[in-house]
């Protein structure tokens, strides 16, 4: 494979980044620390595809992940707009304890 | 190892990682003596001639100083920003060329730290890791002081990054890359109509240079943008809770800051180490070709100490007014300026 | 075991170690730094994978951008101190596991062999790879409208983040 790094290596680094960012959302309660968890979710499929598009030999590996980031930066900043909004109502960060739909 | 290898190895890895924390010295005195003399008053004159060993007075000072921290203060960040700032402020000028190639033995070794293909990008990647040093020296402080000043001087930092960005890449588009060595080559080209002036980019872009000038100013958190460290503002803003050593950490990393943004400037813009005319051959045109980057870094390091004591301070809200209302549009229409220049001499 | 692989593995490493630290971090605020290490060990694998633009996107947009976003959150609203609480479902917390470590075996038994049918000589050299110069030349011609859309999008973002976050008018 050109750049010599073996697939099988990046696969290996980005699935276990995948399965501890799974974790994180499953088992934490802090709303920041769900959202930090699933951003480690998106930077393991990064990963992913930019080993993908080195394998390959083609750019768009790169080209995606180059949006993938615009998009995750422009999500990340609504996502925290929603969760300052909800935290002045609430004054909670546990997720089960929101648990209204409206109040 | 042969003296080429050892020549390698020193210039291309020991001096650009090593050079900075020593030319804090003589900095803190050219700042101390200049404020002085602009302000009608000797300044320090007692150590050593001509007040030369100040520097080194103070530094023993900060050595033996009591390092004192505060009583909820969360411990392993406070101690960790400092470190933060003190690699990013070191780790920036790796991509500066600060001399031409220098041939020795059959092989060229070029004055650099690493050329890679990303160039001043890498810069850019490094500065806005420096917020870090700041939100986290001001949070951890447990000092409602610190943390507003904290917060103040990285929106300020992130704000003014954009400008600078925008401003580098009417730059990088002029010289369709991001390594300092094309822009340095693009820039000892002459002048189409007027023969012996080079290209230097301050000519063909002045309003960029303007505003990168400006924004490094507000990123090395420099008069007339220091609001965040001001003693009238905010006690001492993000460190006011830092002594000895820790306090030393954080203004040798804000001087190193202040020279390799200037270096930084002198490359993009004003030829960085090219003088027109001169194509230096041999060891000694090296030697020039570093020396010439030294003076033009040297004259820069000066006008930011002179607009120091000069202008007042900007407050918060005109200071953010400035970097996104001002110099954000203009360093757009400065892109527009550069991308009309380059269709120009592409349709010649 | 060239020195490119040898880096990358010990990146990656790190990546996955800050990672794990981030999920079992004590507050929100450590859990941030120890994803900026991670971040900027990934940004270094991108360089191992000829992609250095890319980590320098990485470095300036994730680690230096959102990641300082969420700390002016984490501060601003004063919760950044707030350690986990006792959670009071442990059957959840026991399943979420289990399911994790079921997921986990299942991701890494698919991908183990998934590298081997990629024919070694295809596509274009390591140094064309790694060139911003023809990567930017991808973005404005053949992912022109996608490059475009984006920008929209981010338009949408930055309206939508500031009105959400608007403190309503007391009548």
């Amino acid at each position: 494979m050109i750049g010599s790094i073996p697939l099988g290596d990046v696969l290996l680094v980005s699935a276990a980044l995948f399965s501890i960012g799974t974790a994180g959302v499953l088992l934490r309660r802090n709303a920041i620390q769900i959202f930090l968890s699933i951003e480690l979710m998106m930077n393991a499929a990064n990963l992913a595809l930019i080993g993908y598009g080195a394998a390959l030999g083609t750019h768009e590996g790169q080209v995606i992940v180059f949006f993938v980031i615009a998009i995750a930066a422009a999500e990340a900043s609504v996502g925290l707009a929603i969760f300052v909004a909800l935290f002045r109502h609430t004054e909670t960060i546990d997720v089960n304890k929101i648990n209204l739909l409206k109040w | 190892m042969t003296l080429v290898d050892w020549l390698i190895v020193i210039l291309r890895v020991a001096l650009p990682a090593l050079i900075f924390p020593v030319l804090v010295i003589p900095l803190t005195w050219v700042e101390r003596r200049g404020a002085a003399f602009i302000q009608d008053r000797l300044g320090p004159n007692r150590v050593g001639p001509f007040g030369l060993f100040q520097a080194i007075a103070d530094m023993l000072k900060m050595f033996t100083k009591e390092a004192v921290t505060p009583a909820n203060a969360d411990k392993p960040l406070f101690l960790l920003a400092p470190a933060i700032a003190a690699f990013a402020a070191l780790s920036t000028f790796a991509i500066v060329p600060y001399g031409a190639t220098l041939k020795i033995d059959g092989r060229e070794i070029e004055l650099i730290g690493a050329d890679v293909s990303i160039g001043i990008l890498y810069s850019f990647a490094i500065v806005s890791l420096s917020v870090y040093a700041i939100v986290l020296a001001g949070w951890s402080s447990n000092n409602k002081f610190s943390l507003m000043g904290a917060i103040r001087s990285s929106a300020q930092i992130i704000s003014y990054e954009l400008a600078m960005t925008t401003a580098a890449a009417g730059v990088v588009l002029a010289a369709s890359s991001f390594r300092l060595n094309d822009i340095i080559a693009m820039q000892m080209r002459p002048m189409p109509f007027v023969g012996f002036i080079p290209q230097w980019n301050i000519f063909i872009q002045p309003l960029g240079f303007i505003i990168f000038l400006v924004s490094a100013f507000a990123e090395t958190n420099r008069l007339p943008f220091d609001l965040p460290e001001a003693e009238p503002e905010l006690v001492a803003g993000y460190h006011t809770e830092y002594s000895a050593m820790r306090f030393g950490t954080f203004q040798m990393a804000e001087y190193v800051n202040v020279v390799v943004s200037c270096a930084i400037t002198v490359t993009l813009y004003l030829g960085g180490w090219s003088l027109p005319g001169f194509h230096p051959e041999s060891i000694l045109g090296v030697v020039i070709s570093i020396l010439i980057l030294a003076v033009k870094t040297a004259i820069l390091v000066w006008i930011f100490v002179w607009v120091r004591w000069t202008l007042p301070r900007f407050r918060y809200d005109q200071l953010m007014r400035l970097g996104w209302k001002a110099l954000l549009p203009l360093a757009l229409v400065n892109l527009l300026w550069v991308a009309a220049i380059e269709m120009a001499r592409m349709a010649r | 075991m060239t020195i490119q692989r040898l880096v990358f593995d010990a990146a990656g490493l790190i990546a996955i170690l800050f990672g794990g630290l981030m999920v079992v971090a004590r507050n929100a605020v450590r859990g941030v730094l120890t994803l900026v290490v991670a971040f900027f060990a990934l940004a270094v694998c991108y360089v191992m994978l000829l992609s250095p633009f890319i980590a320098a996107v990485q470095v300036i947009v994730y680690a230096g951008a959102i990641l300082v976003l969420f700390l002016f959150v984490l501060m601003l609203l004063n919760i950044g101190h707030m350690p986990p609480e006792r959670s009071g479902r442990p059957m959840q917390t026991f399943l979420g596991s289990v399911g994790v470590l079921v997921f986990a075996a299942l991701l890494l038994g698919t991908l183990r062999g998934a590298g081997a049918a990629i024919p070694a000589t295809t596509g274009m050299d390591p140094a064309a790879l790694a060139d911003p110069a023809s990567l930017s030349r991808q973005f404005f011609s053949e992912y022109l409208l996608h490059f475009e859309a984006v920008s929209v999008l981010l338009l949408a973002a930055l309206v939508g983040a500031f009105v959400l976050a608007r403190r309503e008018k007391k009548p």
